[in-house]
């Protein structure tokens, strides 16, 4: 249960027009509960009521209805005095950095001031201003100084510091950033975010700028003509937003003009998959395909770094010869690799611009992610694992999948009509790209998702032969969402992201109409998804929390029924390989398993050496087995590596 | 392609009789080309503004100024020509509308006064005045006519400012922070009339910002400016995605979005030197990752790929 530190109750404020009887509404029946450790964003346009509200919630103005309680106590009928010592659990941060300084005041005085009020001892006052001032970056020899010898970004350094003099809990920040330059910006970001997890700060942000609110809140509140419009998860009133003066703003934000320089030159929809244009689109989905936000963990798992030393000298067997390690990673077109071994990280190299906070196009490792969510609720009962697809979701009825099972298709042995070549223009996985918006719809036809997968029909006996269709994966991520009835991003935000302490925010493509490409439309950061992985490695048990049942990471271990046939392709690479849950199984004697994406993404678990190892490439083309023949021993070598 | 603006290593001094006060330009160099949009992009006192004044001939007395700046048709511009030229073919937008306009005349007088300058037919001008307003979306205009200044909002004022700018249709409009003082929805719908109206009347436009992400979106090329020098400049697309100087990259990283949800931002220490007269070699190097004794020359503008740099660290 989250601490509730303050609670806004129908808060009211009005002033009265001069010279009428009239009154204006500046903040009209706002209630809003602030929770223990969280940053609450405050969006609205100029004249919206965000700072009155701020000036009421403080006590800086006395609400004209409404109360107000601070860490358990109402504000409302105090008395001054009263307030001012329930102000210490309060910081301020204003706006403009040198007005809200006094000009006379050197810089020492005014981060002392607080304490002086408070009683505090000289010596005390020294000690916590010295500490304060070095904490927020600057040096002690600055405390002589008085406002105007300091530039914009110092001056809201000493306000930060005047702020956190008497170790408040809450800490209401007034557009911080807006009067400073973007490079100032930055820096007072990086520290806020600094302090607010060193001292455990509860922040109350007000801005006008989204970029801002999205990179720092938890949570957001639109305002407009004085009403909250709209609160929730950050993530989701940023890529869902419900009320139409939000989505305004959003849009606005984020559209480009007609033409959108950001989009490089030869940019085509129909080619962005294959290299080199690859290169750039897998690290940039967002901005040529619609995507719902995953929001990441409030409390991000820290990693621990162990370099593996043995993985610098490393030769690896590669066909006929053998390469070093840097030459095979490059030879392959890598664009980020991280190895995790024993849960520490052990190995992490980035290539083509990607950075340890860039998403990657996952393809169709996606696909094991929702293995995942599946296991989860087959567990709690909420999906009959041997129910029809057809059964959750009606349209699906009279198509393949009103007799297949959600088993059958999380085993890829459903019999379907369907031929999944990436490089058939005409096949039924280029129409499925086509109804998840990922390549030109030429044929004029009304196509997404929900009207795409009902037409898809089968032929022949489910159960008895492995046949990896991606559009399985598109029609289980419909039915996962029928039936939890959300969005199929928020699901996986929920069981699996934000338990993971992931630290970035995922993203997943949407089609047309918003229903979630689960088969291949997940991006991330190669760091956050190795979490995912060691979470299988330690039997879903990760981050102080069993995340998936024990009895369905053994499952997916433990590989298919060996009377499931499986094709030539996976059995000349993997004698023993099968298919489960949307996972590969190498049946090996090391027991390991893998997730696997077109165009050279995968995800490789070894619990023999307690390895998990995420690569994300862009090799030119969809599938080539010499390249699946390099990776595995690639990965052979990795997890041997001692 | 034809240049309609060339400016060249154009320097400011400020002085008090024979001593040199301050340096804000110490050499831009911009080429705009006809129809096309040039972004300037940089932080506060880089000097933005001051680029514009002076080609608009507006530098105060105590400038005294080097370089040229060339523009179509008229070859070099003095202050002899620069009657002619101001506001009639270079024609400026400014930061905030609320004070660029008189508060004690209505807005139909102060359009007026500037359809008369621009020398047109008395009988004319009313139909003129509401043309120009409905061109930037105003349908009301006897309406906004009448009215004064603090009777109209931001949005409105400076949909105003833009019918004044383009009563006579100018060959290049400088647009100095046109949206910064307005609402984000606001901002944008400006953003936008002002491409429209480029795109229907095809005059250049010299579009002054410090927020990068409202440069990228109508910029044709971006210049990068710092400490008075133009420090990187190129095709707005390789701009945004190659940035090449330590501090376009700086800038870029700055940017705060979801996608780097409380990550570190690349924040550049330090910030923007204050006096710019003793600044010796490159005016970044304090504040760089990668200065080494070779910086402590000035480094020149080169061309590098499609982008021009001033930096002695990158391509070498």
């Amino acid at each position: 249960m989250k601490k509730v530190v303050m609670d806004i109750s129908h808060v009211t404020k009005k002033f009265h027009i001069r010279n009428s009887k009239e009154f204006f509404t500046a903040v009209d029946d706002i209630s809003i509960e602030l929770f223990e450790g969280e940053v609450l964003g405050i969006v609205g346009e100029s004249g919206s009521g965000k700072s009155t509200l701020a000036r009421c919630i403080f006590g800086i103005t006395a609400p004209t209805s409404g109360s107000v309680s601070i860490l358990g106590q109402s504000l409302a009928g105090k008395r001054r005095k009263s307030i001012r010592g329930l102000r210490s659990n309060l910081g301020f941060v204003f706006q403009d950095p040198s007005g809200s300084i006094n000009p006379r005041m050197s810089v020492f005085d005014a981060i002392s001031e607080p304490l002086k009020l408070r009683g505090d001892a000289k010596g005390e006052i020294t000690k916590r201003v010295e500490f304060l001032i070095d904490r927020v970056g600057l040096s002690s020899n600055q405390l002589v100084r008085k406002s105007h010898e300091l530039s914009g970004g110092q001056c809201q350094r000493v306000a930060i510091a005047r702020a956190l003099a008497t170790n408040p809990k809450i800490v209401l920040l007034d557009e911080p950033t807006s009067s400073l330059d973007l490079s100032v910006q930055a820096q007072i970001l990086n520290l806020l975010e600094e302090l607010r997890s060193d001292f455990k700060l509860t922040y109350f942000m007000i801005s006008h700028n989204l970029d801002v609110i999205a990179h720092l809140s938890d949570r957001v509140a639109v305002m407009k003509d004085g009403k909250c419009v709209e609160i929730g998860e950050s993530a989701s009133v940023l890529t869902n937003p419900q009320h139409s003066f939000t989505r305004e703003l959003i849009t606005v934000h984020s559209q480009n003009l007609e033409s959108d320089p950001i989009l490089p030159p030869n940019f085509d929809l129909d080619h962005w998959q294959d290299g080199p244009l690859n290169k750039w689109a897998f690290q940039n989905i967002s901005k040529f395909l619609p995507v719902q936000e995953i929001a990441p963990s409030t409390n991000p798992f820290q990693f621990h770094q162990q370099p593996l030393e043995a993985l610098e000298s490393l030769s690896v067997p590669n066909e006929a010869q053998r390469s070093s390690l840097i030459e095979l990673l490059e030879n392959t077109h890598t664009d980020a690799i991280v190895v995790l071994r024993d849960g520490k990280l052990a190995y992490e190299k980035y290539f083509h611009g990607m950075q340890p906070n860039s998403l990657h196009l996952l393809q169709s490792i996606s696909k094991s992610m929702l293995g995942a969510l599946f296991g989860e609720f087959i567990a709690r009962g909420v999906i009959d694992p041997d129910q029809t697809l057809g059964h959750y979701v009606p349209e699906l009825k009279t198509s393949v999948y009103g007799s297949a099972t959600i088993a059958q298709a999380l085993d890829m042995n459903v019999a379907i009509n369907f031929s999944e070549d990436y490089l058939d223009p005409n096949s039924e996985m280029a129409r499925l790209d086509r109804a998840c918006g990922w390549r030109h719809n030429f044929t004029g036809e009304d196509l997404g998702l929900s009207s795409f997968l009902p037409t898809l029909n089968g032929n022949g006996e489910h159960g008895k032969a492995f046949q990896y269709c991606s559009a399985n994966t598109d029609a289980l991520a419909w039915v996962i969402s029928r039936v939890l009835g959300k969005p199929y991003a928020e699901l996986l935000q929920e069981e699996i992201w934000k338990p993971l302490g992931s630290m970035y925010s995922a993203t997943v493509t949407l089609d047309k109409d918003g229903l979630a490409v689960g088969n291949g439309g997940v991006s991330t950061t190669a760091r956050d998804l190795a979490l995912f992985g060691q979470s299988l490695l330690n039997h879903g048990f990760f981050n102080d929390q069993q995340i998936l049942p024990k009895a369905w990471v053994d499952a997916t271990f433990n590989g298919a029924s060996k009377e499931v046939l499986v094709p030539a392709y996976l059995s000349s690479l993997h004698p023993e390989g099968s298919y489960k849950n949307q996972w590969w199984i190498t049946g090996s004697e090391k027991r390991e398993i893998f997730a696997v994406g077109i165009y050279g993404q995968y995800m490789w678990i070894d619990p023999s050496t307690k390895t998990v190892i995420v690569k994300f490439s862009s090799i030119p083309i969809p599938v080539d087995p010499i390249h699946s023949r390099i990776h595995m021993s690639l990965f052979r070598a990795i997890s041997a590596a001692n | 392609m034809t240049t309609i603006l060339k400016v060249s290593d154009l320097q400011v001094d400020f002085m008090s009789g024979e001593k040199i006060l301050n340096s804000p330009l110490r050499g831009i160099n911009l080429e705009i080309e006809a129809g096309k949009t040039l972004g300037l992009v940089g932080e506060t006192g880089c000097g933005k503004t001051l680029t514009a004044s002076a080609i608009m001939g507006l530098l105060p007395t105590t400038a005294s100024q080097r370089g040229t700046i060339e523009f179509a048709g008229h070859g070099f511009l003095e202050a002899s020509v620069m009657g002619a030229i101001r506001g009639s073919e270079i024609a400026m937008i400014f930061q905030n509308p609320q004070s660029a306009f008189n508060p004690i005349f209505n807005i139909g007088a102060q359009l007026t006064m500037v359809a008369q300058r621009r020398n047109i037919e008395r009988g004319r001008i009313p139909e003129l005045l509401i043309d120009r307003l409905a061109s930037v979306g105003m349908s009301d205009a006897k309406r906004i006519l009448a009215s004064y200044p603090h009777e109209l909002s931001g949005g409105m004022l400076q949909r105003c400012m833009i019918a004044m700018a383009l009563i006579s249709t100018p060959k290049l409009l400088i647009a100095d922070e046109p949206t910064t003082a307005l609402d984000a929805t606001i901002g944008h719908q400006v953003l936008g009339l002002i491409r429209s109206l480029q795109q229907r009347q095809g005059f250049a436009m010299l579009f002054i910002s410090h927020d990068v992400s409202a440069v990228a979106k109508v910029s044709d090329v971006i210049s990068v400016v710092y400490a008075g020098r133009v420090v990187e400049s190129g095709p707005a697309y390789d701009l945004m995605n190659n940035p090449q100087h330590p501090y376009t990259r700086g800038l870029l990283g700055a940017i705060p979005s979801a996608q780097k949800r409380r990550g570190q931002l690349t924040a550049i220490p330090g910030s923007v030197p204050s006096s710019l007269k003793d600044i010796v070699g490159c005016s970044f190097a304090p504040r760089c990752a990668l200065a080494d004794s070779a910086c402590s020359k000035e480094p020149p503008l080169v061309h590098i790929n499609q982008q021009l740099i001033a930096c002695w660290k990158v391509g070498t």
